[in-house]
């Protein structure tokens, strides 16, 4: 059982990374290097907000947020716009990752290299065991986002757009639809939920600078074996991939956690290139 | 205007003067110490502690006229961890910057990477990292160690847990990194030489957020004592929060990190920091009427003002004492040597012995490149720190 939930509860921050990817991706076709940063970023200045400002968790989960849409504003307006205008090749890749590893050095300086603690949230005991929220956080917070993201492409105008820049973005911006204002949008979004996942996660990640490159790795594992654009695929990715992260270590053992979840990977992708929940795309020749 | 032949005149004596003396006119070229540092990575914290011992002995020794009339220069270079990075910089500090002697890099996976190619170059290298494999006199003989290795904190550890807690249902949680890798092999060893097996051995991702499973498979193996070997402070401080959520007393006994002060915030409640004991130093632990050895606390005294925090310390000061030995053993090299030529500093780093330093006293020989001497490896009480040291685990 412990396996289980312990499982589940990372993989849940796997499927939140793998989230935070298909927003960004359905408006710009990018795969953000930073996208674990904006959680990384949530956890260490919502761990900031309270032991340090002393703010109560509330007002620090809205201020995480904030931070988590600076971040991804900034990652339109540095890595992203330019590079899109200037060229169709992936240099989105280098420049994502050059905005990821200054944040990362940036934080380690701010904030130190050795991880710090995350507030307790809500009042519990810590004997609780598998009932403890470090584990359930997560979990809420992920299968939160994920139904938000459904009820936003399907219930407002906005996601309409979204879905519409999505499927072919010329059509949308010869429709007089603002595309550069719709991306901009969407990656504001995609930090705000990073801040949210970081913060819920904060108790279990504790708040540490490096936490973001492993999240966007294990985010896009989950992501591309869950089915890219697919919020279903990214939860069922994300969850399968913290059982067998767990399982793995639990019977084989640690050392072969990252095989396994590369071993995911390579075996979805090679009997199903689209992903367990991801539609097959027809090339016209 | 008029020419003024007082200044001429001047000037025709100094020249006069310096070529019939031109030693005491010539300025003497700063002996250069290249120092490679962690100084914004893992392991910063213990990184800059160490790099101020280095400037306090750069300074103390300067102010006192420097190593044969030559002023100290060190010359730092921040590896941030990285073992490439800790290469580039060696080569940088070997053929750019010319030095005579190598400090660092503070951890052993950078120093893997780096000593080899310090070695290639022949240049002498203080070694402050503890895997074993790091010094070799055929190797490289100019390669000497400044710590203790990671043989002795094992062996210190394995010996309290087997004869004075007389625990021998060892569970060794030891983390995936190389580090790790190696360390819970050699502790499986030599729980070996000493009649015992452990009951259960895993090796467990420094990032893994929960170590629930681990530590319930360890109580299930019959598991008496927890061994963990690994420098990541956050996976030392889930174990022992999983240890104190599942009530479980069992005592942890293992790598120096446990009683490390980052530690300290990330446990669920300062209670479970009891009964854990770490490997630590004689210099660096109190004696039964609470003091430290006079090097130490003199030292102590002497830096204290410069370290912030309103002059308490609060973090393991041995890295204070380490970086400072380290000048103050380049200076008795350089000083017995009577020059910086690699092979004279070699030489006089091998006829070292009993050097006092505060963080040890060193001895190294011909076949001998490991200066700490093993009985200076001593169990401390984790959760007893004191102003930057400890008191000595019970016997």
């Amino acid at each position: 059982m412990t396996v289980f939930v312990s499982g589940l509860a990372s993989g849940a921050i796997f499927a939140a990374a793998a989230l935070i990817y298909n927003v960004m991706f359905s408006t710009s076709k990018v795969l953000s290097v930073a996208t674990g940063h904006t959680a990384m970023l949530g956890g260490v200045f919502g761990a900031w907000f309270m032991s340090s400002l002393g703010l109560p968790a509330a007002v620090a989960l809205l201020g995480s947020v904030a931070v988590g849409a600076a971040f991804g504003f900034v990652t339109d307006f540095v890595a992203i716009r330019r590079v899109l205008t200037r060229s169709d090749e992936h240099l989105w890749l280098l420049s994502t990752l050059a905005l990821a590893t200054m944040t990362q050095q940036v934080v380690a300086l701010w904030w130190g290299t050795e991880p710090r603690p995350f507030p307790r949230l809500l009042p519990q005991a810590y004997s609780s065991g598998l009932a403890d929220q470090k584990y359930w956080l997560p979990v809420a917070v992920a299968l939160l986002l994920a139904i938000g993201l459904e009820l936003f492409y399907r219930r407002t105008l906005y996601g309409k757009l979204f879905m519409a820049l999505s499927e072919d973005a010329f059509a949308a911006r010869a429709r007089g639809v603002p595309t550069g204002r719709l991306r901009a949008l969407s990656y504001v979004m995609a930090g705000s939920m990073g801040g949210l996942a970081g913060f819920a996660a904060g108790q279990l990640t504790f708040a540490y600078f490096a936490l973001g490159l492993t999240l966007s790795l294990n985010g896009f594992i989950a992501l591309a074996a869950g089915g890219l654009g697919s919020n279903v695929g990214a939860l069922v990715g994300g969850g399968a991939l913290g059982m067998l992260n767990a399982i793995a270590t639990y019977f084989i053992g640690g050392q072969y956690q990252n095989t396994v979840a590369v071993g995911l990977l390579m075996v979805v992708l090679l009997i199903k290139p689209e992903g367990l929940f991801g539609a097959k795309v027809a090339r016209p020749v | 205007m008029r020419w003024c032949p007082i200044p001429g005149a001047v000037a025709v004596i100094a020249a006069t003067f310096c070529s019939l003396t031109s030693l005491s006119c010539q300025k003497k070229e700063p002996l250069k110490i290249g120092w490679l540092s962690s100084l914004t990575g893992p392991l910063s914290t213990a990184a800059i502690a160490e790099n101020r011992g280095v400037e306090f002995a750069v300074e103390e020794i300067n102010n006192a006229g420097g190593v044969n009339g030559q002023k100290i220069e060190i010359v730092t270079r921040d590896t941030a961890g990285d073992p490439t990075k800790a290469v580039n910089f060696a080569k940088q500090l070997i053929f750019v910057d010319k030095v005579s002697v190598i400090i660092g890099p503070v951890n052993s996976g950078e120093s893997l990477a780096s000593v080899p190619v310090v070695a290639k170059e022949g240049i002498p290298n203080l070694i402050i990292g503890t895997l074993d494999e790091l010094t070799d006199p055929v190797k490289y003989p100019r390669a000497f160690r400044a710590i203790c290795t990671n043989s002795q904190w094992i062996d210190a550890a394995n010996d309290y847990a087997l004869h004075v807690l007389k625990k021998s249902n060892v569970a060794i949680i030891a983390d995936t990194t190389g580090y790790g890798t190696a360390t819970a092999k050699a502790a499986a060893a030599s729980l070996d030489k000493s009649g015992a097996k452990p009951v259960y051995t895993v090796l467990v991702d420094p990032n893994k957020t929960d170590l629930t499973d681990e530590m319930n498979k360890a109580k299930a193996a019959g598991a008496d004592i927890v061994m963990p070997w690994s420098a990541s402070t956050g996976l030392l401080a889930r174990l022992l929060n999983t240890r104190g959520d599942m009530g479980w007393s069992v005592p942890v006994v293992g790598h120096p990190v446990l009683m490390a002060a980052p530690i300290r915030p990330l446990l669920n409640k300062p209670d479970y920091l009891q009964n854990v004991f770490a490997a630590g130093y004689s210099s660096m632990t109190y004696d039964e009427g609470g003091k430290l050895p006079a090097a130490t606390a003199k030292l102590r005294d002497q830096i204290r003002g410069r370290l912030g925090n309103g002059g308490e310390i609060d973090f393991s000061f041995w890295w204070v004492a380490l970086g400072y030995d380290t000048v103050k053993l380049v200076e008795h090299a350089v000083k017995t040597a009577g020059a910086t030529d690699p092979g004279a500093i070699q030489k006089a780093f091998e006829n070292t012995k009993n050097f006092a330093g505060v963080y040890a006293t060193y001895s190294w020989g011909p076949e001998e490149r490991n200066g700490y001497p093993p009985q200076a490896v001593v169990m401390n009480i984790a959760s007893s720190f004191k102003d930057g040291a400890y008191k000595a685990a019970p016997h």
